[in-house]
């Protein structure tokens, strides 16, 4: 039995209902999906606070300023980097591209964290090092 | 299956319209109790303190409440990093170190039980941690790859002996019996820090989370899925993120530490020259690369895991027996002993 012979079977009224309530199930999956966190972010502070939060699904270059200078992140392909740092050690720098955890540049107090609420799963809630 | 010109035909439509309705009423309600239900979810937040990361893990259903506790978690560990911090001219550590061999200097209730711990461990590690080792830690600079001369570290010596630390509990002073004696607490400060901020955030009402003074960890409660903490160990030679992690452990209500020789070192002549230093000789201690420990509390797991790294596996292992301590310690052949307690609990990810 396809699709029209089922329509067939049914009045105005059958379908008036299946579409409210369809409707109403596709309202509540975008709803529900607006409350579950994507973890496609990264947020960039800089000396303790929040300086930007930015979508991993976009090319962007942004620089910041720290005590020491600037610092120039670059995200691109979901993941993030700093390009350029005026840190001594370029610590921060040589961690390369990372998807998820954190970046940090303790010289000059950056931290970026990426898909900080990702979903928990085999890997570990924290590593002690 | 029946035909829509038979006299089954309204029964029929009516098993289709009911499919039909239940259908979509299945899609209506899978979507209901995500809606409805206010369930407990992990917010975690980093930020830079103690010259490190500290990142707060918290299990709330208001994520209002999450950033008020984790707030306050930072702002705890803030203050122990401005009263505990060797480097800084304004901390509470500094002002005793200036009146070394001169005077006993009153100090806030946490710094006492700062030091009043650190001494308790010190006497339980037969001196191999010991808070007096700041002298020896300015001979070092890890950036620059500057170490001691022979000399300089015969002269440093006589400084390093946490029996030359007085404590007057009701008086609440502390006095270094020596001129040019040093605390530096970096050894116990974090586990310190990461036993405090715990408190807070159970003050706050949050039961169950995660303080990560970087390396330094406190775990309490179970996640939201009721499966205790899952902690991973670091490789001590990890040569990318593909084998960063050695081994995991699930904890609940327990801190757990890593001592290794892989922070903050360099490499001359062949020798490794890392943080870790031995208060008896003066130089990086070499028996091991890694040393965890799993305690009860976060000062106690930071202290025993430096205080061990030092004393090397035999010796280590017999301290961590005695205390009821978990431990896993990779000496420096490579090798992995673990404390009977933890075996079947530990998961072994690769060879360390």
């Amino acid at each position: 039995m396809n699709f029209r012979e089922i329509l067939k079977f049914t009045t105005v009224a059958d379908r008036v209902l299946f579409s409210i309530l369809i409707l109403l199930s596709l309202l509540g999956l975008i709803f529900v999906r607006s409350l579950i966190p994507g973890g496609n972010s990264v947020e960039i502070d800089v000396d303790g606070n929040l300086e930007y939060v930015l979508p991993l699904d976009e090319e962007k270059t942004v620089s910041v300023q720290g005590p020491q200078g600037t610092t120039l992140i670059e995200i691109r392909n979901h993941r993030v980097r700093v390009v350029e740092s005026p840190c001594q050690n370029r610590l921060c720098i040589q961690q390369g591209w990372v998807e998820h955890g954190v970046i940090t540049c303790l010289p000059n107090k950056v931290l970026l964290t990426v898909g900080k609420n990702r979903k928990m799963g085999s890997e570990p809630d924290a590593v002690t090092e | 299956m029946a035909h829509p010109s038979t006299p089954d035909t309204s029964k029929h439509n009516m098993k289709i319209a009911c499919f039909l309705v239940s259908f979509a009423l299945s899609c209506l309600l899978c979507t209901v109790p995500a809606c409805s239900s206010k369930k407990d979810r992990i917010y975690h937040k980093s930020r830079m303190l103690m010259n490190t990361i500290v990142t707060i893990t918290v299990v709330t259903s208001s994520e209002r409440a999450a950033e008020n506790a984790i707030e306050d978690a930072f702002h705890t560990i803030g203050e122990i990093e401005k009263q505990a911090d060797f480097y800084s001219p304004e901390s509470e550590i500094t002002s005793i170190n200036k009146s070394a061999g001169v005077s006993d200097l009153k100090v806030s209730p946490g710094i006492l039980s700062l030091i009043s711990q650190a001494l308790f461990v010190s006497e339980k590690t037969e001196g191999a941690f010991d808070i007096t080792t700041g002298p020896l830690t300015l001979l070092y600079n890890f950036h620059t790859k500057q170490k001691p001369e022979n000399g300089a570290l015969t002269k440093t010596l006589p400084l390093v002996n946490y029996r030359n630390v007085v404590i007057n509990k009701n008086a609440s002073t502390v006095y270094l019996r020596k001129p040019g004696m040093m605390i530096d607490p970096g050894g116990i400060s974090k586990g310190y820090a990461a036993d405090r901020a715990t408190d807070e955030l159970k003050q706050q009402g949050i039961s169950s989370g995660i303080v990560a003074i970087a390396g330094d960890i406190r775990v309490f409660g179970l996640k939201p899925d009721g499966r205790p903490w899952k902690i991973g160990i670091r490789n001590s030679r990890a040569t990318g993120t593909e084998d960063d992690i050695m081994a995991t452990i699930e904890l609940t209500d327990a801190a757990v530490s890593t001592s290794g020789d892989y922070e903050r070192f360099f490499i001359s002549d062949g020798i490794r020259y890392h943080h870790i230093l031995s208060p008896m000789t003066g130089r990086p201690a070499s028996m091991c690369r890694s040393v965890t420990v799993i305690a009860p509390e976060g000062f106690l797991a930071d202290s025993f895991s430096t205080g061990i790294f030092i004393l090397g596996p035999e010796k280590g292992l017999r301290i961590l027996k005695t205390f009821g301590y978990g431990g896993v310690i990779v000496d420096n052949q490579g090798k992995v002993h673990i404390t009977p307690d933890l075996r079947g609990k530990i998961e072994f990810q690769r060879n360390p």
